[in-house]
């Protein structure tokens, strides 16, 4: 594994991180591909034996670009009260695994994350946490998100709302 | 019934008299505790659909508050539900949240059930247990009424409860709209789930007694074109219904049959709907808009117009309000849509649903906002006081005295044009009937 790629990959997600944290979905935008898959599944409890815990169907989020675009989009207008008061948030994102594809200029990044949000003066912070399978690729020399698969580790989620990005 | 007393009561009944109601209902524990055993104790809850169960030895679980629930289709077929907790010490029998199975085991001390809730297996029954151990009496708990309507299974822990379609009264009309009208929904995936701040009755109100806050609450939704604007629009024209027990819907229609009547259902489902329907409800059905409703206690619907990129979809969204405490619930969302339809338009509705409802939906984001601010207000002694000292009421005055009821509504219940709060006094009223066991007029409080 190429270490200077590796450190270009956990900068671009650190980077990434500062950006939803600031509140500049417009800036993370652009470090989407105009092909970007991401998704968000349910996952579910189940006997080990009759499956996975990640729900083939059920997603919290199916987004192309341009669907990501009209969320974003809609967080900038003034009566998108999960803005107004902005809350205080952070994405805390760890567990980097930074691995080679198929496709020369594309590398897979595994991470764990853990985002803390908190509103006014409301001691009940939404916490959701869990890992996301990335897919990354060079576009004139630049790292562009090609593809997301976040996987929350809860069931029944600890936040008010997914109004956020991870 | 803790502290609470007649005098504190009173003070409830004379605020909904003046179409108000204290503020401390929301927050106070001994309510709270009333509530378990005075209405969700005895009222009907919705469970599950059908569609969640197709075949023999299929269960999902589920809450019926704090009660944790089991529901299975047998191998002959029925649907039945059970405490989801071993009847040796009372272990949570079952941790999956669906899935299929021959037989329930506890993995505490073995004890095995099957699908009519018998103990069949106790581990080494001969050597310690004999035949005193009477396998007959230690069964699951069966959930003491369970009955289904438009596939809807509800359950209610009163064995002495009204029938379900007694309960649902005139509600069933509208739902053979909602869930009937092309020969039956089904359920997409498995109910989203998640905990926000609110106490229980006010987000049953805000999905069935309150099209007035979608001006403002979805404002940014509306600005962007993603939801239709009902209080604008001079082509659609909005009733609020109220119905029996505390239940209600609103209803937006076009007031001329539109383009793509059926709600912008696919053109091929159109002679389902013929079908399916009544002459009277064919044609509401032709120029319908946008369902929001709810059946008292938790249950709540909506079946919207959404689309994620250019056009408009419809679906219909289940979801119950399972209270965790008196300020926080936990929601359970689920998607439905016809059979009948077309898969790509399944799936294109799907994502019409996450965009618009459930946790990341656009308009549920703003809504748990309001619910949160609601409820951060409402921790303080002005809010609290039960004796109202501070006059701390909520105002469901809207159209009180000025909105009369419109007979040329089609459907049956009390229908009042545009925005009132006629369905949320109604619920209060109801609400407080099933507190007070009966104390819904002039009747003894002490």
């Amino acid at each position: 594994m190429n270490l200077e790629i590796r450190a270009a990959i956990e900068e671009f997600l650190y980077h990434e991180a500062y950006l939803l944290d600031h509140h500049r979905y417009l800036e993370w935008l652009d470090l989407l591909t105009d092909d970007i898959v991401y998704r968000m599944p349910v996952r579910v409890t189940r006997e080990r034996r009759e499956g996975d815990d990640v729900h083939s169907v059920a997603v919290y989020f199916d987004e192309t670009k341009a669907s990501l675009e009209k969320r974003v989009r809609r967080l900038y207008v003034r009566s998108a009260w999960v803005e107004e008061n902005q809350p205080r948030q952070r994405h805390f994102v760890t567990n980097v695994m930074v691995r080679p594809t198929d496709e020369t200029d594309e590398y897979a990044a595994l991470s764990y994350f853990l985002v803390l949000r908190s509103r006014g003066s409301n001691h009940d912070l939404d916490r959701i946490f869990g890992q996301r399978d990335d897919r990354l690729r060079l576009v004139n020399g630049t790292w562009k998100l090609a593809r997301r698969e976040i996987l929350v580790d809860e069931a029944s989620l600890h936040a008010i709302n997914l109004s956020l990005f991870f | 019934m803790g502290s609470l007393k007649p005098d504190h009561l009173r003070t409830i009944r004379e605020a909904m008299d003046r179409g108000l109601l204290p503020r401390w209902v929301l927050t106070d524990p001994d309510i709270y505790a009333l509530e378990q055993e005075k209405i969700f104790a005895r009222t009907w809850q919705f469970l599950a659909h059908e569609s969640e169960l197709p075949r023999p030895g299929d269960f999902v679980t589920r809450w019926m508050v704090h009660d944790p629930v089991i529901v299975i289709r047998g191998d002959d077929g029925v649907v039945r539900a059970f405490l989801n907790s071993c009847s040796h010490r009372g272990t949570l029998l079952c941790g999956a949240d669906f899935g299929n199975q021959k037989v329930f085991s506890c993995p505490y001390h073995g004890w095995t059930f099957n699908h009519y809730g018998e103990l069949v297996g106790v581990a080494l029954a001969n050597q310690v247990w004999g035949p005193e151990l009477k396998r007959e009496e230690w069964g699951l708990r069966p959930i003491p009424r369970l009955q289904a309507y438009q596939g809807l299974i509800f359950g209610n822990l009163d064995p002495a409860a009204p029938p379900l379609t007694d309960y649902l009264g005139d509600m069933r009309w509208y739902l053979d709209l909602i869930m009937g009208r092309t020969g039956g929904m089904e359920v997409r995936g498995v109910p989203h789930r998640w905990v926000v701040e609110g106490n229980w009755k006010l987000l049953y109100e805000n999905f069935t007694g309150d099209p007035y806050h979608v001006q403002s609450t979805h404002r940014s939704t509306v600005e962007l074109g993603i939801t239709p604007n009902r209080t604008l629009g001079a082509d659609r024209k909005g009733y609020q219904v109220v119905l029996q027990n505390g239940h209600g819907v609103n209803v937006t229609l076009y007031t001329e049959i539109p383009e793509r009547p059926f709600q912008r259902m696919p053109e091929e489902t159109w002679p389902l709907f013929r079908r399916h329907l009544t002459p009277v409800q064919h044609d509401l059905m032709q120029r319908a808009s946008v369902f929001v409703g709810g059946v008292f206690p938790t249950l709540s619907f909506v079946s919207p117009l959404h689309g994620t990129e250019g056009d408009l979809y419809n679906f219909l969204n289940f979801r119950v309000w399972r209270p965790i405490d008196p300020c926080h619930v936990e929601v359970w969302s689920w998607f439905l849509i016809d059979r009948a339809a077309p898969e790509g338009y399944k799936q294109a509705a799907y994502k019409g649903y996450i965009d618009s409802f459930g946790p990341s939906g656009t308009l549920e984001q703003d809504d748990t906002e309001m619910w949160a601010r609601v409820m951060q207000a409402s921790q303080g002694w002005m809010a609290r006081d039960r004796t109202l000292q501070y006059q701390n009421v909520m105002n469901y005055l809207m159209g009180w005295g000025r909105v009369d009821p419109d007979p040329g509504f089609p459907g049956p219940g009390t229908a009042y044009p545009g925005l009132v709060d006629a369905v949320s006094r109604s619920t209060h009223r109801y609400w407080f009937g099933l507190l007070t066991d009966g104390a819904d007029g002039e009747g003894d409080l002490g």
